[in-house]
């Protein structure tokens, strides 16, 4: 096969559009399968969750982070490259057809009268009469007979060039962001000051707060979150600290890297002894949820999982109630990495973990999550989704329309009009309005009562 | 009874009620039952609005933020739609389905009712104003364009049921009943059976059932009134999206996330976006890209109520 057929074969692979929506379908499954199966757990998690060939598949396959997976930039670079080519090799061509005669009657939608006159008149009459309605008219002679072609909305053939474009715009945005942009979480205990990674600065949470309002409803009491609001200090490039909140919905902007309220939780000192004795070197940190810790020559490891605010007092158990009324900590405890168990440790109670260990959890302190951003490609993003909806706008809503008209002779003073419409969307969105618009055409020629309308619509 | 609760019965109601008759006037075409069903079903869908409102005015909570709420307006939505479009193109004949579909929903959507709860803080925001109706709305739209390509396929799977071998054997059997004369068309149209010859001709052999077909608007209409409702539901999607992606980055940080309804609803955005580009091909326009559409809607249903249920995502704050 030679460059040039392989290169012929790509483009008219590529250009065409079914090939774009068997594109649109894999991109369609491989987002259902982010959306199925749960992104970025564990191992272990889909071990548990699948049976265990499909789990290793899963792994195998990069399903556990799809949008990042080959497969998924893969699709969106193809559909970008087939985007492209059909842009240039499809839309812009076809998009500005040229003036032609056709066979009136083998088209689709057709229709004739005959009227009084002679052809000139009546090719001036069709002229004004489409010319009124917005209708771009000219007229042209082929093969010694002359047409005239009417065009409406002729611009918005482009509606599918602007969608394209603004899609491509919306993909650069999102690269721009890969190239450039960075994010991360950063959690702060209160009283903590921290240098935030890859920007310069300081950011120190005074104070977190949030509100929990009790609510009766139909199935009981919930406990709804009312506000999340984090009191922060925060020294940008300009070395002056300033003090800042930090709400859900409300972030802050700190030389052009926004931060936002994400998540907050319980950090916990915890204490551990040995026979009594305390070990200075583990009982100086306070985890948040999620860390663990190891214990000396034991093999075995706490990690402290959550924090429950109230348990019950009877139970012992964690409950729903968010608001810190009787706290204590859930702790999973594990042997040389394998897990042995689960304990919920009110504050200031203990759990001996043999060998004359214990931990106690001795304090609680609130910490706030933060997410932070720096996303150069968010106008783009923006400006492309301007112009993908003015694009799809375009082209649904505005119907590019022609109409090829010759005007035959068919005798002293009588002439027969025959019409016939193609439009980008096909015939039938158009058929209705090509009826009405011979219908007012033949009246607008003054067409005498004897006269029938011959409409052949869908012939 | 508090106000909103009396509307929301007589909107339920009213669509009960109005889908019997607009069901019955569909089998029928019994012009009376239409002339009932068309007013319960624009009385059912003010109430509706009406409801939201007084809901909105007695709580001062934004009363879209939970199933109940958005699915009340997703059925007020639907039937607005297809009010829009029965007045247009004279389609009342489909008002039964979209009714008894609105009626589902809408009593669904009171099995979630919990009472007024003030909103999670990440809901706290402008942007539930804008985003969930629209979303709400494209919902909407792509019901209506279900429903129409569902009756586009009853009709296109009974012309190959009628150019097969059963026809010749229904002409013979035709017991010559009355056929019903009411026609349903889609605006000035011809009227004419072009695409559905085998009904045609059965029709004319005293077949009642392909008379009654034969009545419906041809495929092509059906088609291009399918066509009409997706482009009134891929660009409030597209908004739809958009605007998400708006709140999203002010809540959380990210304009796109990868959560699971975000990616829900892009998935239904893909299979519209193939919808559309199916349209643009004549081969393809019409039996194909009518189940696209009907796939489309189920997509639509995962997106909104199967994400909700069944996967957990950001939509509830980290605590
Ligand atoms: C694989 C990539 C794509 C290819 C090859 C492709 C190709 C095409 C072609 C050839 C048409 C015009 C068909 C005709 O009128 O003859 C079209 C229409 C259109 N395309 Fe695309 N397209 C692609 C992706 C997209 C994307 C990602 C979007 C939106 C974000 C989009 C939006 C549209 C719209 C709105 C229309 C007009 C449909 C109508 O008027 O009914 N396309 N596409």
């Amino acid at each position: 096969m030679t460059l040039r057929a392989l290169y012929a074969d790509f483009v008219s692979t590529f250009g065409n559009v079914l090939f774009a929506v068997s594109l649109f379908v894999v991109w369609g499954l491989l987002t259902l399968v982010g959306v199925v199966v749960d992104q970025g757990q564990d191992p272990s998690v889909y071990f548990q969750s699948y049976a265990a060939p499909i789990a290793r598949a899963i792994l195998r396959l990069n399903f556990d982070n799809i949008y990042h997976s080959p497969w998924y930039v893969g699709i969106i670079g193809l559909i970008l490259l087939s985007l492209t080519v059909c842009t240039f090799k499809r839309v812009i061509p076809a998009r500005l057809p040229p003036l032609h005669a056709v066979k009136v009657e083998h088209m689709p939608l057709h229709a004739s009268f005959d009227t009084d006159g002679d052809a000139a008149a009546a090719r001036r009459r069709i002229a004004e009469f489409f010319a009124s309605r917005g209708w771009l008219v000219r007229e042209r002679t082929f093969s010694g007979v002359e047409w005239s072609f009417a065009d409406k909305h002729n611009w918005a053939r482009r509606g599918v060039l602007i969608a394209h474009i603004g899609f491509v715009i919306i993909a650069a945005g999102t690269t721009l962001y890969w190239a450039r942009g960075f994010s991360g979480e950063i959690a702060l205990l209160t009283g903590q000051t921290a240098q935030v990674p890859r920007t310069r600065a300081i950011i120190r949470l005074d104070r977190f707060a949030y509100k929990i309002a009790p609510i009766m409803t139909k199935s009981g009491m919930v406990y709804q979150p009312i506000d999340y609001v984090s009191h922060v200090t925060v020294t940008g490039n300009d070395g002056i600290p300033k003090q800042m909140t930090v709400r859900v919905n409300h972030p802050i902007d700190v030389d052009g890297t926004l931060y936002y309220q994400a998540s907050y939780g319980f950090g916990v000192r915890f204490l551990v002894t040995r026979n009594g004795q305390p070990v200075s070197a583990l009982s100086n940190r306070t985890l948040l949820e999620g860390e663990s810790f190891e214990i000396p020559q034991t093999g075995r490891s706490v990690l402290y999982e959550r924090f429950a605010p109230t348990i019950d007092r009877q139970t012992g158990m964690p409950t729903a109630d968010p608001r810190v009324n009787n706290p204590a900590v859930v702790l999973a405890i594990s042997q040389s990495g394998n897990p042995i168990g689960e304990v919920v440790v009110p504050l200031h109670s203990w759990i001996d973990l043999g060998e004359g260990w214990r931990v106690v959890p001795s304090r609680y302190t609130l910490y706030s999550g933060f997410q932070y951003r720096y996303d150069p490609g968010i106008p783009l993003v923006g400006i492309g989704a301007f112009v993908l909806l003015s694009g799809l706008l375009v082209s649904f809503y505005l119907l590019p329309a022609r109409l090829y008209i010759r005007v035959d002779e068919v005798g002293p003073q009588r002439v027969r009009v025959a019409g016939a419409a193609t439009t980008v969307k096909g015939y039938d969105v158009f058929e209705n309005e090509f009826g009405r618009l011979m219908v007012a055409l033949r009246e607008a020629m003054a067409v005498s009562p004897r006269q029938e309308v011959h409409e052949h619509v869908f012939g | 009874m508090s106000l909103d609760e009396v509307l929301m019965a007589i909107a339920l109601t009213a669509y009960v009620l109005g889908a019997l008759a607009l069901l019955v006037y569909f089998f029928s075409r019994e012009e009376w039952l239409c002339r009932v069903g068309a007013p319960l079903a624009i009385l059912g869908c003010v109430a509706q609005f009406a409801q939201l409102i007084a809901r909105f005015e007695l709580t001062h909570v934004w009363p879209l933020l939970n199933l109940y709420g958005s699915l009340s307006l997703f059925s007020a939505m639907s039937v607005a739609i297809y009010i829009g479009f029965a007045f247009r193109y004279r389609l009342w004949f489909a008002g039964g389905f979209v009714l008894a579909l609105a009626a589902i929903f809408l009593a669904y959507g009171v099995t979630w009712y919990e009472g007024t709860m003030p909103p999670v803080p990440s809901l706290q925001s402008y942007w539930a104003k804008i985003h969930v109706p629209i979303v709400v709305s494209s919902y909407a739209a792509f019901l209506v364009a279900f429903v129409f390509s569902c009756i586009y396929l009853m009709k296109y799977y009974a012309e190959r049921a009628f150019a097969g071998a059963g026809a010749a054997r229904d002409l013979a059997t035709s017991t010559g009943a009355t056929i019903p004369a009411a026609s349903f068309s889609v605006g000035a149209a011809t009227g004419m059976q072009r695409d559905t010859p085998a009904i045609a001709a059965a029709a004319q052999a005293g077949n009642p059932v392909a008379a009654w077909l034969g009545a419906l608007p041809s495929l092509a209409q059906l088609d291009v009134i399918v066509y009409r409702a997706v482009a009134i539901g891929l660009p409030l999607i597209t908004i739809g999206i958009i605007t998400g992606a708006m709140w999203a980055k002010e809540a959380w940080g990210a304009y796109w996330q990868w959560d699971p309804k975000e990616t829900a609803a892009l998935f239904s955005w893909i299979i519209y976006l193939a919808y559309m580009h199916l349209h643009t091909r004549h081969a393809w326009r019409g039996l194909r890209t009518n189940w696209v559409s009907v796939i489309g809607f189920l997509s639509i249903i995962f997106c909104y109520l199967g994400v909700n249920i069944w996967i957990s995502g950001l939509h509830s704050y980290k605590v």
